[in-house]
């Protein structure tokens, strides 16, 4: 299963708190991709993924919205109970 | 008295630089962010890097691995938002710690005019430090004219000293096109009507609209105040091929990006490091500025560490004394300093060439933008030096 979290928008600490709380509320194995148009997530994401072993970032790319965003995209899984 | 929670850009510079305090920095960015640049004082600092992600996973862990140190914590992030967020969680567990408004973001916006004692009363001469980022422009005023030089993006800064100082903007120059930092020269310059003035040099594409400089032209200022100041356009090529410095009132050398006073200026950042090196070499042994007494005083563009600084807060120093400590120009042959500079070649950070391009073309970058390429300390000396040691 995969579940988009929109976090476009939102500055940082926001998007990878909400990923957290996200990650946390769904299976082991299921894939949350998450949309952040702050940079500064790209980095942060792989900072998070290094540091805490229960959470997996799987890939990372960039791609523009509708509105000519650029937007990070980042697919995320847990690994274990919870994150 | 209740502790403030936050800490403004400016007032953190004065801890640092004017006060030379040395307040314990808790840096929330990434490990890779943090390596890149930090905060610097003119006393070393006490630097812990926790990113924030860490105070989201583990609260209670991350704020004991903290630990109160003697005095409260100045809280960084990027944008000032998570190092609020961190700053808080400390505080809730009874824990010192105050944030810094904007980040290095607004750390590395701050700009801070100190006026240069010594242009003994026929004019002003201002220093405008962009501390954060090591970025120095500068204000010739002399009888309500003004020449600015190497202004940043933030042309207000430049717009509320000028209206200070009750002086009118009659040139905006830049020393060369720059490639750490957003040129605010031409935006000045428009605003006021005054001349804008840059030299690209061979192989590039100068798309801006900027006001021709015949050769030989001196700029004169004060001139209908009755004072004469006289500022000498002078060739420079290396750092980049159309590099100028000015010489103001024969004694100041605005050098830009060519001598800094603890070295200079890095020529590998076009791609041609040995034809630029060979014409650094020229400037620095044969042109003009190797005809200067030892005497001018060389106002660089940027400074790397905060050690340049002097006590007055200038970065400032004389030509003699450059020439007599710096390696670079103590290589006397040019084969041995291409040589040598072929060996400082490093790539240089990703968003200098989007820089480069925004400086060349007309019009403005959006904010947004100018903020991302902007986050980083100045990569512009050459890396034998201790200018690029930091």
């Amino acid at each position: 299963m995969e579940k988009v979290l929109d976090a476009r928008g939102l500055k940082c600490p926001m998007p990878l708190a909400r990923a957290k709380k996200e990650l946390d509320s769904l299976a082991a194995g299921d894939v949350l991709k998450v949309l952040a148009t702050d940079k500064g997530s790209i980095l942060d994401m792989q900072g998070w993924a290094k540091a805490n072993k229960h959470v997996s970032l799987i890939k990372q790319s960039t791609e523009s919205d509708e509105r000519g965003r650029e937007v990070y995209v980042h697919y995320l899984s847990r690994l274990g109970d919870r994150t | 008295m209740e502790e403030r929670t936050e800490v403004t850009p400016r007032e953190l510079f004065e801890q640092l630089v004017t006060r030379e305090e040395a307040p314990p920095i808790l840096d929330v960015r990434n490990e890779e962010e943090f390596a890149a640049w930090r905060i610097e004082g003119r006393r070393p600092l006490h630097h812990l890097n926790v990113p924030y992600f860490r105070f989201i996973d583990e609260p209670d862990g991350s704020a004991e691995s903290v630990a109160q140190v003697g005095r409260a914590w100045i809280a960084v992030c990027a944008k000032g938002d998570s190092s609020a967020f961190v700053a808080e969680i400390l505080r809730e567990r009874g824990m010192r710690a105050v944030n810094l408004v904007g980040g290095m973001e607004g750390w590395g916006n701050l700009h801070v005019p100190v006026r240069i004692r010594g242009a003994n009363g026929r004019f002003e001469l201002w220093q405008i430090n962009r501390y954060g980022k090591g970025c120095l422009s500068y204000a010739i005023v002399a009888a309500g004219e003004a020449i600015v030089v190497d202004a940043s993006r933030h042309v207000d800064v430049y717009d509320a000293l000028l209206r200070e100082r009750d002086a009118r903007l009659v040139h905006a120059v830049d020393t060369h096109v720059h490639a750490d930092h957003l040129s605010g020269g031409a935006d000045l310059a428009r605003r006021t009507g005054a001349a804008y003035h840059v030299a690209a040099g061979e192989g590039f594409e100068l798309r801006k609209d900027v006001d021709p400089l015949p050769d030989g032209t001196h700029f004169r200022l004060g001139g209908s105040g009755g004072v004469t100041i006289e500022i000498q356009p002078i060739a420079t090529p290396g750092h980049t091929p159309g590099s100028t410095s000015y010489l103001v009132d024969g004694r100041w050398l605005l050098s830009g990006d060519t001598i800094f006073v603890s070295g200079i200026g890095r020529p590998d950042l076009g791609g041609h490091v040995e034809a630029w090196s060979r014409a650094l070499f020229r400037t620095l042994h044969r042109g003009v500025l190797s005809t200067l007494a030892d005497d001018v005083i060389v106002l660089p563009a940027h400074f790397a560490s905060p050690d340049e600084l002097d006590r007055d807060g200038v970065v400032r120093r004389r030509l003699g004394d450059i020439r007599a400590a710096s390696p670079e120009l103590a290589l006397a042959t040019e084969a041995a300093f291409v040589e040598a500079m072929g060996r400082t070649v490093k790539p240089p950070p990703d968003a200098y060439r989007h820089i480069i391009a925004a400086n060349l073309a007309p019009g403005s970058v959006p904010e947004e933008k100018a903020a991302e390429w902007e986050l980083a300390k100045n990569q512009c000396a050459a890396s034998m030096s201790s200018a690029a040691r930091s």
